[in-house]
């Protein structure tokens, strides 16, 4: 039961390639409550991804500061980083990234390799993710043996594991139908209001959008609109 | 911080093929280099120590040991001719006519057959070889079903303690019976079985000799007494006993030089293959590399993981190669026994020593081979490896 605020100052990011800049985040400002479920909007190639990484800890502003709970991320080094976000974030993405020759378990497990923990406890708690994610009976089977959804859920196991302050999701829908989006979406939401989990979920759907407490739009480097969902979410999508 | 152990040995079987390749020239070395060590440790012991400066050997012209070389009795008659020959007390010259044969021999540690050296000499023989000395039991009689043994001989085969019977012959039919043990310095002598020359040539249906050895009343002079057997009046070949010994452990100074230099080209080919495995092995995981990353695991864990999985290949090749220099170290011995090297081929041993070398040999060309592409894997840009490809 953790969570923590985030906060984007002035965030410029600049990708060169060869020798060319590439503005793609060009003075963003951007806050999000601890506990807040929020989704991220915007054309392709806007810098959803970009900002997603900025704030997960993969990569750094050009200028600008980025703030997640007590880390100040522009000022923390690779090594620092890397440390960091073991312990503090939880990241899905649109294509999971299971690694094939591990189990469900296995692969949620992974995570916790990284802290000092006893075996027994690292079994008890990738038990309990796998519940929270419907796959208790799936816990031995590779990725191969499971549907695009059910990866999605280990891939969220895998995120909620460490009990992270911050959840980041890329289009975690993107590859899957409708039908199973609705229930991946469900399950974030859980991890949002049952968990408090602050969450920030890039999507191109407006409908996986209106899960979120607030859908902010990308354009031109800077935020265009925020707007706040009316609170039905929850009722709607457990309808 | 590390990932565990079966993640790296499952992800060798992701890539089967290059895997299989890489363990199977990994064990190819190992085996040739612990055969190659074992082959020169027990080498260059025997020989070390054999041979005397004030003999000289005599062969027929053209052969390089005792094996292929074949010597007439009129022949023998000549050298006595040759200058300086010394005297026994008795006033018959110091020429020890010998027919070397051989024969196959239980070893005493696992039962398995060694090809062990069967000389038949005449009693003047102890005169010649001064360094020949009974430390057990009596000497054979000349014409008796009887053996003398070395110690060496003695320690490492079957049944040849004193009392002990031991089968020769061409058709190992005739039983001679252990009756004395000597030694001889530490030399190669030690490793054989002596018996009368006239029983040996008996039981073994040969009317020639293969050697002859001379003792020198002044070994100073031996290069007039060897000039005089090469020259036309007698045509063999002679050459003092220790440099007949010296010319032997040249040769396998030889072989063990030209074997460690294939083994140094083959290493060199092994991190190749090595490394070419690994760069397959990090390039088709690049998402799950970056995705370790991204859950927080450090380069330096990376850089370990891809390490560690190449020595599991090299670990474990290591152990096959070993397995199969076991094998061999069997049948190895009917390998050698048609050279010049049969009499010492027994010798062949895998020790623990050998094993180390081999697993030192295994690691450091997993670790060397795995080395760039591990750099390659912890530097992965994560990034733009999780970007959709
Ligand atoms: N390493 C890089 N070098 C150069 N340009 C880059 C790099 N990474 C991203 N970009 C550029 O930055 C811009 C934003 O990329 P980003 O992936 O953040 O967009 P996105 O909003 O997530 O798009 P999509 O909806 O297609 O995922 C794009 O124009 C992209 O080409
Ligand atoms: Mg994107």
């Amino acid at each position: 039961m953790s969570a923590a605020e985030i906060e984007c100052i002035d965030v410029r990011k600049v990708y060169r390639k060869d020798r060319i800049a590439i503005p793609v985040l060009d003075g963003l400002n951007l806050r999000i409550a601890a506990g807040e479920f929020v989704t991220l909007m915007g054309p392709s190639g806007s810098g959803k991804s970009t900002l997603l990484h900025l704030i997960g800890g993969l990569d750094s502003p050009t200028g600008g500061s980025v703030r997640v709970g007590d880390a100040q991320l522009e000022r923390m080094s690779e090594r620092e980083l890397t440390a960091w976000r073991s312990r503090h974030v939880g990241f899905i993405f649109q294509m999971y990234h299971l690694v094939p020759v591990l189990t469900a378990a296995q692969n949620v497990e992974l995570p916790l390799l990284l802290f000092k923990m006893s075996a027994a406890e690292r079994r008890e708690r990738v038990a309990t993710a796998l519940k929270i994610v419907g796959l208790s009976d799936r816990t031995d089977h590779r990725p191969n043996q499971l549907s695009g959804g059910q990866e999605q859920r280990v891939a969220i196991a895998r995120a909620l594991v460490t009990d992270p302050d911050v959840i980041l999701a890329d289009e975690p829908t993107g590859d899957l139908d409708a039908r199973t989006s609705e229930e991946i979406l469900t399950l974030l939401n859980l991890l949002n209001t049952e968990f408090g989990k602050t969450i920030l979920m890039v999507t191109h759907d407006p409908k996986a959008a209106a899960h979120g407490q607030r859908t902010i739009h990308l354009e031109k480097g800077v935020l265009e609109r925020d707007e706040v969902m009316p609170r039905k979410t929850v009722a709607a999508a457990s309808a | 911080m590390a990932l565990p152990l079966y993640y790296n040995w499952r992800n060798l079987f992701v890539r089967k093929l290059s895997t299989m390749l890489t363990f199977a020239v990994v064990a190819v070395i190992v085996l040739v280099l612990a055969v190659l060590l074992s082959f020169a440790a027990g080498i260059r012991a025997s020989l070390a120590s054999s041979g005397s400066r004030s003999n000289i050997m005599v062969l027929k012209p053209g052969a390089t040991a005792e094996s292929t070389s074949i010597i007439l009795p009129d022949e023998i008659s000549k050298l006595v001719q040759a200058p300086h020959v010394a005297r026994g007390g008795d006033g018959r010259p110091l020429v020890s006519e010998e027919l070397c044969v051989q024969t196959s021999i239980p070893r005493s540690t696992d039962g398995t057959l060694a090809n062990v050296a069967v000389r038949g000499v005449a009693p003047v023989a102890f005169d010649v070889h001064r360094e020949v000395r009974l430390i057990e039991g009596r000497r054979f009689d000349d014409g008796a079903l009887e053996v003398i043994v070395g110690k060496a001989a003695r320690d490492r085969y079957a049944n040849l303690q004193i009392g002990g019977e031991v089968p020769l012959g061409k058709l190992s039919n005739r039983t001679y019976r252990v009756v004395g043990v000597f030694e001889a310095g530490g030399g190669a002598l030690e490793s054989e079985i002596w018996a009368g020359l006239t029983s040996i040539r008996d039981s073994f249906d040969r009317r020639f000799s293969s050697s002859a050895v001379l003792a020198l009343d002044d070994a100073v002079r031996a290069d007039e007494t060897i000039a005089a057997i090469n020259g036309p009046s007698i045509q063999l070949e002679a050459r003092r006993e220790s440099d007949y010994y010296i010319e032997l452990s040249r040769k396998t100074r030889e072989i063990v030089l030209l074997t460690s230099i294939l083994i140094g080209i083959m290493s060199i080919g092994a991190v190749f293959a090595v490394a070419n495995t690994m760069y397959a092995s990090v390039d088709g995981r690049r998402r799950e590399i970056a995705m370790l990353r991204t859950i927080g695991f450090s380069r330096g864990a990376i850089l370990t993981a891809f390490l560690i999985e190449s020595m599991l290949i090299c670990v474990v090749a290591c152990a096959a190669g070993i397995g199969g220099s076991l094998l061999l170290s069997g049948s190895r011995q009917d390998f050698l026994s048609d050279t010049t090297w049969t009499v010492l081929a027994y010798e062949l041993r895998i020790t623990g020593d050998i094993v180390v070398s081999a697993l030192g040999l295994a690691v450091v060309v997993g670790a060397v081979g795995a080395l760039a592409p591990a750099l390659r894997a912890s530097r992965i840009r994560v990034i733009e490896a999780l970007r959709k490809a």
